[in-house]
Formats: C-alpha cells, structure tokens, sequence
C-alpha cells in the first residue's frame, strides 16, 4: 500500500467512523453474541451457562412457537400480495391528469404514516364486534344477504374471534399502504411515454398495455416494495402487541414470531431461547429475500441492464 | 371529462372516502360524550362537541406533557444525531475514494437484512452494562452512530452531485471536512430535511425500543404512554383514548403539511434505482 | 435551522435538568420506590399505611405508585438493573422470580429483625419461602369458600342458614334452584362451575385430587379426573348450547349485572373480596353466607380451600434493601397490618389478632375466610414456575370439557403430558443454576 492509499484510507474511515462503531457495537457484536448466547440457557440475571443445541432442539419441539411461525407466514403471505395489489391499484388511478389529483394523493397517503400505537388503539375501535365502524358498514350488506338467501349471517366479532383476528390485523394493514403508492406513483411517472405511444400505434388496449408495458418497466419496483412489505411483515410486533394489551389474541391467533421472541426475552427471562427464535426470524428473512432475489432475476426487468 | 376519467374519479372518491373514513371516525369519537360512543348504528356527529373530552383524556393519561416532552427531546436528539452521522458516512462511502470501501459499503447495506428483534437480547445486555436501561440514553445515543437506511438514502445524493466544484476546492488547498461542509452541504438541503423528517418520524413512532428500555413511567414516550393508558382503561372509555391518540397524530400530521413535497420525493427516491 | 439548534438543546438541557429533580420529597431523607399491583381501594389502604410510615420517622421517605401490568414492567426493570426498592406481588408468583435469580432474600434481614415464622398462620410463611430461602413477607391474605344467596334458598323451600355439605348435595339442591322458561330457556341455576371461572385449575382438590406430588405432576390422578367428570355434567345435563346462551346474558364481574348479584345462579366459589362487589353492585338486602365449599367425600377430605397471599418483595439489584427492609417490617408489625387489612378488606396473616379487629371489620363474614385458611386442608398453589402455564392449560381443557369437543380422560391426559414435560424441563434448568445461586444466596 502507498502513502497515497494509506492516508485515503485514514481520511475514509474518519468519515464512516460513526457508522463502523456503530456497525461494530450495534450490529457485528450482537449478532455473533446472540448466535452464541441461543446456545446457553441465559437470562440477564444469572450467569450464562452454555447447553448446546437444546433451545434449538425445544424449539422443533414447541408447538407454540410453530404456531407463531404459522402466523407470521400467513399474515405475511396474505398482507404482502393484497397490500401490493391495492397500492399500485391506488398509483394507477392517480397517475393520470384528474382533478383533486393532490388531494386523493394526501388522503391515500396520510395513514401510513400513524403512529403505530395509534393504528392499533384506533382498529381496536374500529374493529370492536358491537360499537365498531367496520361492523356498523357491514351489518346492512349482511342483513340484505340475510333477507335475500335466508341465512343468518352477523358480523364477526373481529379480534376476539380466532378465525377473524389475522384477517382484523391485515385490514389494519392495509390501510397504510400509502407508502408504496408514493414509490409506485413515482415509478410509473418514469415508464418512458414512447413505449405507450408506439403501442397506441400498434392498437393494443390498455389491457395489454398494463401487462406488456407497465408491469414490466415497473418489476424493479414491484420488487423493492415487496421485499420491504415482506421484511416489514416479518417482525409485526407494535399493532398486534397493543391490539392484545400484550398477549397473543383469542387461541394464539395473533402470536407472532417477534411477539414470542419478545415474551421469551423480556417475561419469561428465557433469554437464549429467544435468541434462537431470533436467529429463525433472521433466516427466514434472509432465506426469503434470497428466494425473492432468485425470482427477480428471471421477472425482473432493469432498464440498460 | 371522458367516461374513462369520470369512472376513475368516482373510483377514486370512494376510495378515498373509505380511507378518510377511519380518520373522520376518529375525531368524531374524540368529541362525543361517553354514552353516545355506544349507540348502534353509530352516529357520526356528536349531539354536541365535548371538547372537554381533550383535557380531560390529558389529565387521565397522568404525565402526558412528560411523555410529550420526552418525545420532543428524543426527536430532537435523534435528528442532530443521524444527521451528523450518516452525513459524515455517506460522504465517506460517496465521495472518498479509498481500498475497501466498496466491500465496507456492501457490509453496510447487508446490516438492514438483520431484523431488530434477532440482536434485541444482547443489545439489550449491552446498555444494561452500561447502566442506561430506565433512561432515554438508549434510544438516542445509538442514532450518532448512523443509520445504514441514511446513509444509502445520503449517499444516493452525493454521488448525483457534480464534482467539479468539489475537485476545485481540492486544488485550492480546502481538507475533506471543508469541502464537505461548503460544496456539498448548501446542496444537499432538500435531502437532509427528508433524513430528518424519516428520523423524527421513527423515533415518534417508535414502540419496541420504548418497551424493553423505559421503565419508570416519568420516563416514558408518548406512543409508550398511550399504549399504557390503552392497556389501563381496558378499552372501554373509547372517547378518551381516541382523543389521545388524536392528540398523538396531531404533531405528524403538521409535519407532514409542513413537508410534504419534500418528504413524498423522498420516499419516491428510495424505491428508484435498486 | 442552524441558528435555531442551539436554542432547541438550550431548552432540552432545561428539560433534562427538570427531570432530575423529584417533587414533595422532603430533604435528607432516602427514597424508596414502591411499586404495587393494587389499585382503586385497596392501593388506598396501602397508601395510607405508607403515609403513616413515612410521617412515623425522618430517615426513609417511601414512593407508593400503582403499577398496571406489574409483573412485565417489574421484570424489565429487575432485568435491566433499575429495579423499585420493594414491589407488591401476588404469593403464587414467587417461584417465578426466585428462580431467575430477580429478588433479593430476606433470610438475613429478617433474621436480624428478629422476624420468624412464629408470628404467621403458618400457610402464608410456607407461601413466601422457596428453595430454602425466604422471598418476601405477607401482606394481605385470602382463602376461597362458598359464597350462596340465601334469599334464593328460602324462596325455594331451602333452609337459609344449611349450605351443602358434599358435592351430592350442591348438585341436590343445584337442580332445585334450576329454573327454566316456558321456552326452555334458562332462568337461574344453582351453581355453575364457570362462574366465574377464576380457578379452572384446581377444582380437583374438593375431589381429592393432586396437581403434582412434590415431584411430578399428576393432573390425570383419580381426584382430578372425578372433578372433571363433574364439569361434564354439566354440558350432558343442561346442553352445552342453553348453558352459552345463559351465559350470554351476565353482565361482568364488576357490575350489577353480576350473574351471582341478579340471583340467576344462587352459589359461587370466591374470596372475602366479594363482599366489597356485593355492596357496590348487589340490590339492597342482598343475603348472603359464606362457608367451605362443599367435597365430593366429607368425612375423608375435611375442609378445603386454597388460600392465597399478596406479598412485599425486595426485587434483586435494589438499591436500599435495608431501608426497603424497614418498611416491610413496619408493615409486618400487629397494629400496622391490620390497618391495611381492614383497608382492603381482608383478615390479617398474622396469628394474633387484636379483640376489635372483627368488630371493626366491615365484612361480616370476614371470621369464616379466615377459619378456612386455617383449616389443615387449607392448600395453596404449588411453588413452581409452571404455575401461569397450568392456569392456562387448564382453562383451555375446562373450556373443551364445558364445550364437549373432547372427554375429561382426555383433556386431562393432555394437560399431563405437557405439563409433565414442561417440568423437567424446568427442573433440568434449575439442576443447571441451582449450584451457582443458591451460593450466591447464602452469601450474606
């Protein structure tokens, strides 16, 4: 190495001096300190005392912690396509020269960006079986279907009810999809115009135009708010944790992977076990995205590339 | 209007009423006296407006202007914080050529695969040997150690900025740090007030941090705070608590009038470009 | 914005520098922090214990506050090293936080205090020791007996004044209270197992049942699963369908329309709190007795009950756990301690009791509960950490026998099994701790 490189290399780290400290004591030492402590049976209040693989063994054998995993799946599994439909549905609509362009925009957007503690006390309200908005709305579509078929159909009682109660959270969800509108809207506004005018020109309809222009163009995107959703959903914590007051909803139904880990680590002082848990967590995150990425680069289009 | 457009406009104020309607609910319980929040169907406009409703859900939050205050200092704190951080790294990872550099960047953006609650246990360890657990030191100290989602977002800037300026101040004898702060900061305005606005939006949002760290309820934010005085009510003074909460949005949606241009561009860049 | 920073941290500085100080605290003195999972009447009564305390001497000042969620936020505190300096907890958490090393012992403190067991119904001292060492001192205690309407006996031929005697006898006198509508509806029953339902675990023990033997568990013995038999009576006799329905129709716990308050079941099992209930919520006139809920064999398993304690702990990493001390002492003493149980309407766990307690005391039936925590059947909730765990198996077994989605041999199995396992696995982690703590502990 020269002088040149050496004093480069001085003047660099100076400046990403904050990050690499950070980097060191907030990220590299906790990860390798959890992946050592999910093999000890520790707590903070007692020294650790290393057992091996056996929090791994218990966790193959926990059926409440497959229970949380089962959950967190599915939400996200059900959450990500239905949030990414409905945003870039929004960004569509909006990408056009309509009146009140802005204002829709605001409306849309405004919700996601809540507080999450907000989010949950409101859906609580709003999702509560008697009193609720959303029961209040459904109740006349449900009393027509009543009269019109003779059944007996009535509201759920959201998230009391443990078929309900992931459906009232993904809902909950949904709402704060104005996120990924924002990036949606801001990718469709760089879908080069001459691709649609020479398709204009061939006669295709918008149909066809969505499906051989948009999407395409758009994939890099898609993708992004996809693996941000996924990452998001993955650690749901906030929203469910107030919804219970803490606990994990009528039968286990809102037992999430971050909920448990969390009861793990801070109730039950079962600390190298929700270490364990957490390093599932990161895998399957990991393990997802790689998935993901794997897809993307069949699907995904980048413009140049 | 075409058919087309008027289809899509009706389409679009349904929609939007569906999603003002949570808000609208929200306020309107807010301002309703107890019993009414209990009628079905609901009714929409409050017989009279209980503006009390608001002093009162302050007084039974107990140390509401506490957690307010604890809140802004937080805020406060953690803007100056990553600003000065991730500028500095951004800049480092931006602007700077030196060996390594791009395999350090790599490692940086890999950091936001880790999700908080897998390092949650031994962070946790970490400030409680350092004696912060009970105190706000955890949850904004960390912060003048840049964030990795920052410093992407800040070096994502600076790379778009010419260089010619910069190299000329080179010449003329001006250190990193010089260049920097004259030549490239001036610039960079619009996208540090984003940072800001991200930052300040996370930390009022913030829930788990909160939890695990904050013991005393002096000490507690709001989001904290409500959620306590949610879990203490049981759910049944619904007026009360959706005063609260309103009370708890109100700052971010200031905010977000304030900076709105600015803050919907940010977010817009970040799904540009990888 | 670079001009307004400095002002801004100006006044963050000013903020921190508030925070600092503590308000009302006279000078000199050390504060404690106390936490307490009470509130509404009976955080009163603890107040005004500490009032007294801090006006009785100059050198401590304690800091009541009602704590929701106590244990979670006590555990996060004691965790990260901040903990109050006493917290007051239920007895059958003990365990718990024993085990993972979150309290400091007493056996010193008291020792030097010159406090032993000889001043406690033996129960409530058996309750606050653990693993040879003594956890915390017994505040405010209770037993559970049967609580019945005797305006609803009388109404229906009953004497007022007999309560059943044996399981046959409840079930006797159960269908003669149970009335229905011309519909077929339920109007009111005698009693219902699931009301209000607070105790799924152990109705086993009014059947001779075990829940573990000091050593294992044993939640399918001949005991438990007869008690479980009995609650699946219940959905074969009056169908699980009618008993939902009738259900559907109380009101909560706290509230007139308190199944028990509006005479639609006649005979509960509850603690000397119920008192305070009746005479919020029940009608005026409400005539009510309490004696030991009845057994399935009298003569063989005498009176039993489970007894209960609220208990003041000196959580581990406390800052001043010999002023922390006084103060448990101070509430320990005769004259204190029943000042804080006439408050919160309980008797006292100490063997002596001044003459005019009782007279004093506003629950009339105040006497009874007490007799029954002293009974030799008298039990109490095992010491484990699996204690939550059971509750909530058994609420869930309870619920699938009261449902009839599933038989008692089975539900029982299941819980057995589970709990089984889950308690060796407990054990092997205490084998694991039990040689590094327990030194600790000794050491003074």
């Amino acid at each position: 190495m020269t002088s040149m490189d050496c004093r480069r290399l001085t003047t660099g780290l100076c400046f990403i001096a904050p990050w690499l400290v950070g980097f060191l004591a907030l990220s590299l030492y906790p990860f390798l300190s959890s992946l050592y402590l999910s093999g000890c049976d520790y707590s903070v209040l007692a020294p650790a005392v290393w057992i091996g693989p056996e929090n791994y063994t218990n966790l193959a054998q926990d059926p409440i912690f497959w229970k949380a995993a089962g959950n967190t799946v599915l939400f996200a599994l059900v959450s990500v396509p239905l949030g990414l439909i409905l945003s870039f549905l929004l960004a569509l609509l909006l990408n056009a020269d309509i009146p009140a362009r802005g204002f829709f925009r605001t409306v849309f957007f405004l919700p996601s960006l809540m507080p999450l503690v907000c989010l949950a006390v409101l859906w609580l309200w709003l999702l509560n079986g008697d009193l609720g908005l959303v029961n209040a709305c459904l109740r006349p579509f449900l009393g027509l279907g009543n009269h019109l078929f003779g059944a007996s159909w009535a509201p759920p009682n959201w998230l009391q009810d443990p078929r309900f109660a992931l459906a009232g959270l993904v809902l909950t969800g949904l709402w704060g999809v104005g996120h990924p509108m924002v990036i949606f809207l801001a990718g469709l506004q760089e879908v080069p115009r001459h691709l649609y005018e020479s398709a204009d020109i061939d006669g295709a309809s918008a149909w066809q135009k969505l499906w051989h222009i948009t999407l395409p163009t758009l994939s890099p995107v898609i993708y992004f708010n996809g693996i941000m959703a996924l990452i998001g959903c993955f650690q749901v914590f906030a929203v469910p944790y107030v919804m219970t007051e803490g606990g994990d909803g009528p039968e286990r139904s809102l037992l999430f992977l971050a909920t448990y880990l969390y009861q793990h680590a801070f109730e039950y002082w079962n600390m190298g076990y929700a270490c364990a848990i957490g390093l599932f967590l990161f895998c399957l995150i990991l393990g997802l995205t790689w998935v993901a990425s794997r897809l993307s680069s069949r699907h995904v289009h980048y413009e140049g590339a | 209007m075409t058919w087309g457009k008027t289809i899509r406009f009706l389409l679009l104020l349904a929609l939007a009423v569906t999603f003002l309607a949570p808000m609208a609910w929200m306020v309107s319980t807010s301002l309703k006296p107890l019993a009414e929040t209990m009628t079905v169907p609901p009714r929409w406009i409050p017989s009279s407006l209980q503006w009390q409703n608001y002093p009162d859900a302050i007084r039974a939050m107990g140390y509401f202007w506490r957690y307010t205050g604890n809140s802004l200092l937080l805020c406060l704190l953690t803007v100056v914080g990553t600003l000065v951080s991730s500028t500095l790294a951004a800049y480092g990872f931006a602007r700077l050529e030196w060996p390594g550099r791009n395999k350090l960047f790599s490692l940086c953006l890999a950091t936001m695969m880790i999700p908080f609650p897998a390092i949650m246990v031994p962070i946790y360890g970490l400030f409680k040997n350092l004696g912060w657990i009970g105190s706000l030191k955890p949850l904004w100290i960390p912060t003048f150690f840049a964030s990795a989602f920052h410093v992407f977002l800040l070096r994502q800037f600076f790379l778009s900025l010419p260089k010619d300026t910069a190299e000329a101040a080179r010449i003329d004898g001006c250190n990193e740090w010089q260049i920097l702060w004259h030549t490239v900061l001036p610039l960079a305005k619009p996208v540090l007030l984003v940072v800001a606005v991200f930052q300040f939006l996370a930390t009022w949002n913030d829930f788990l941090g909160p939890l695990i760290y904050l013991t005393d309820q002096r000490t507690f934010t709001l989001a904290l705070g409500l959620q306590s005085f949610q879990s203490q009510q049981g759910g049944t003074a619904w007026h009360h608590l959706m005063a609260a909460s309103t009370l708890v949005i109100l700052p971010v949606i200031v905010l977000f009038f304030l900076t709105q241009r600015t803050l919907i561009q940010g977010i817009a860049t970040t799904g540009s470009k990888n | 914005m670079s001009r307004s920073l400095p002002r801004l941290s100006l006044l963050a500085a000013l903020w921190l520098a508030g925070c600092a100080g503590d308000f009302g605290v006279p000078a000199g003195r050390t504060v404690i922090r106390y936490w307490d999972k009470w509130s509404g009447w009976e955080a009163e009564a603890m107040r005004a214990v500490v009032d007294d305390f801090n006006r009785s001497q100059d050198r401590i000042w304690v800091e009541f506050s009602s704590t929701s969620h106590i244990n979670r936020k006590l555990m996060l505190s004691i965790g990260g090293g901040v903990p109050p300096d006493i917290a007051g907890l239920f007895g059958n958490t003990l365990a718990v936080y024993a085990e993972n090393n979150a309290l400091t012992p007493l056996d010193q403190l008291a020792q030097e205090a010159g406090l032993g067991e000889e001043a406690y119904i033996p129960i409530f001292w058996e309750i606050c020791n653990h693993l040879g060492h003594l956890w915390a001192l017994p505040s405010s205690p209770a037993s559970l007996g049967l609580v019945w309407n005797k305006k609803i006996f009388r109404e229906n031929g009953l004497d007022p004044d007999r309560p059943p005697s044996s399981i046959a006898e409840l079930e006797r006198i159960n269908d003669r209270l149970t009335r229905r509508d011309t519909n077929g509806r339920l109007q009111s029953i005698g009693h219902l197992p699931s009301e209000p339902g607070w105790w799924p675990a152990i109705w086993g023990w009014w059947f001779g049942g075990k829940l573990w033997n000091g050593e294992q568990m044993t939640m399918d013995d001949a005991g438990n699963l007869a008690a479980m038999e009995w609650i699946s009576t219940y959905p074969q006799r009056f169908a699980s369908r009618d008993l939902l329905s009738f259900r559907d129709g109380f009101g909560n716990f706290a509230s007139p329309q308190n199944a028990f308050f509006t005479g639609r079941v006649a005979m509960v099992l509850q603690g000397p709190w119920i008192h305070t209930f009746i005479e919020k919520y029940a009608p005026a006139g409400f005539e009510w007795g309490v004696s030991a809920f009845p057994t399935s064999d009298p003569a063989r398993l005498g009176t039993v009950t489970l007894v209960e304690t609220d208990v003041l702990v000196i959580p581990a990493g406390a800052k001043h756990p010999r002023e922390a001390f006084e103060f448990l002492r101070y509430v320990s003493r005769q004259g204190n301690m029943e000042k804080l149980c006439l408050g919160q309407r309980k008797f006292s766990p100490l063997r002596e009791v001044s003459p005019d307690f009782f007279a004093k005391h506003p629950n009339p039936h105040i006497r009874t509960f007490l007799e029954l925590a002293k009974s030799p059947q008298a039990k109490r909730v095992p010491p484990f950490t699996l204690w939550a765990m059971m509750e909530n198996d058994m609420k869930q077994a309870f619920g699938k026998v009261w449902n009839g989605t599933a038989t008692p041999e089975e539900v029982l199995r299941q819980v057995q099994n589970h709990l089984q396992a889950e308690l060796e696995k407990s054990q092997h982690r205490w084998s694991r701790l039990a040689g590094i703590l327990q030194k600790q502990w000794s050491s003074p």
